[in-house]
């Protein structure tokens, strides 16, 4: 799997446009694409419908990949919005029940999973903020460089770094994380 | 230079990053039809795309044809009441309105739907 193969396929898929080639564009990367939007949203269900719908974006905006970074940088930067998005509509959806009403099913829609059902790494990833979370499964599950994150998120790499470092900071005084080690 | 060295920086892990890098670690998910399902949805999208514009016309089209030839009839009416010295002999061999609308509604869906073939 390689960045010129991508390139190549990126271009054959706008030049048509071939649904094939993009659909094998989705191939290659849709285990990095829902692993990461797994980690961020910690539902495997929504996370799979939400990369469902970075795919279809990603579609829409291929024209707009300009080919200076990695097409999965790119791609990770169109899963983080799309999250980014579904995160705040579900919240304005909450709130308008709220409003009119309909208190139990915006609690139930906002509830958080029973505790039995956390694993350690998720609770981890509860102690990060959005941004915190995303920088760090970009670092440490998907073994991206600082480079690569500041080019996918477009943020200047000593950001971050310095999230990273925040990142570690608040999941050392929330847990010893070497009691986690085999959780 | 700068740059070799940020990399070799970022190289270096501690215990922590070990430890992290084993905890987000992450096994490769199976297709399983995922990107066969995103590939259906997208050429979905794209047949409506390249329908919704023929289609719109089509029926927009269909709506205007009777006020359109009416609109004809009435415009010829007007032109038959201008004063004989106006209208020049040779309209007569002219078509009427009529069939010049009903003749360029019928080549403009005609070239959409061999734009819509060629696709």
């Amino acid at each position: 799997m390689t960045w010129g193969e991508d390139k190549q396929l990126v271009a054959r898929a706008l030049a048509s446009p071939d649904t094939a080639a993009f659909g094998e564009l989705v191939r290659r990367h849709q285990s990095h694409v829902r692993n990461f939007l797994r980690k961020l949203a910690g539902d495997y269900t929504l996370a799979d419908d939400l990369a469902q719908e970075c795919f279809m974006h990603a579609w829409d905006k291929l024209h707009t990949y300009s080919g200076k970074g990695t097409f999965i940088g790119w791609l990770l930067k169109v899963a983080y919005t799309t999250f980014l998005q579904s995160k705040r509509k579900s919240r304005r959806y909450a709130e308008i029940l709220e409003q009119v009403g309909h208190v139990s099913v915006a609690e139930e829609r906002m509830s958080t999973p029973a505790s039995e059902d956390i694993g350690d790494l998720d609770r981890f990833l509860a102690v990060l903020n959005e941004e915190e979370r995303a920088i760090m499964v970009m670092s440490y599950a998907l073994g991206m460089s600082h480079r690569e994150i500041s080019e996918s998120l477009g943020m200047p790499a000593g950001t971050v770094k310095s999230v990273i470092h925040r990142a570690k900071q608040r999941i050392r005084t929330s847990f010893d994380i070497k009691d986690h080690q085999h959780g | 230079m700068t740059s070799k060295i940020i990399n070799m920086a970022e190289r270096i892990r501690d215990e922590d990053d070990r430890l992290l890098e084993t905890m987000f670690a992450a096994s490769p998910i199976a297709d399983d039809g995922f990107s066969a399902l995103v590939v259906r949805r997208i050429r979905r999208k794209v047949m409506l795309r390249r329908l919704s514009l023929p289609l719109a016309a089509l029926i927009g089209g269909a709506i205007a044809f009777k006020p359109l030839v009416a609109l004809a009839g009435f415009a010829q009416q007007l032109f038959l009441q201008l004063p004989d010295e106006l209208v020049a002999s040779a309209t007569e061999s002219l078509p009427a309105l009529q069939f010049v609308v009903t003749g360029g509604l019928l080549l403009l869906v005609a070239v959409m739907a061999l734009n819509m073939i060629e696709d």
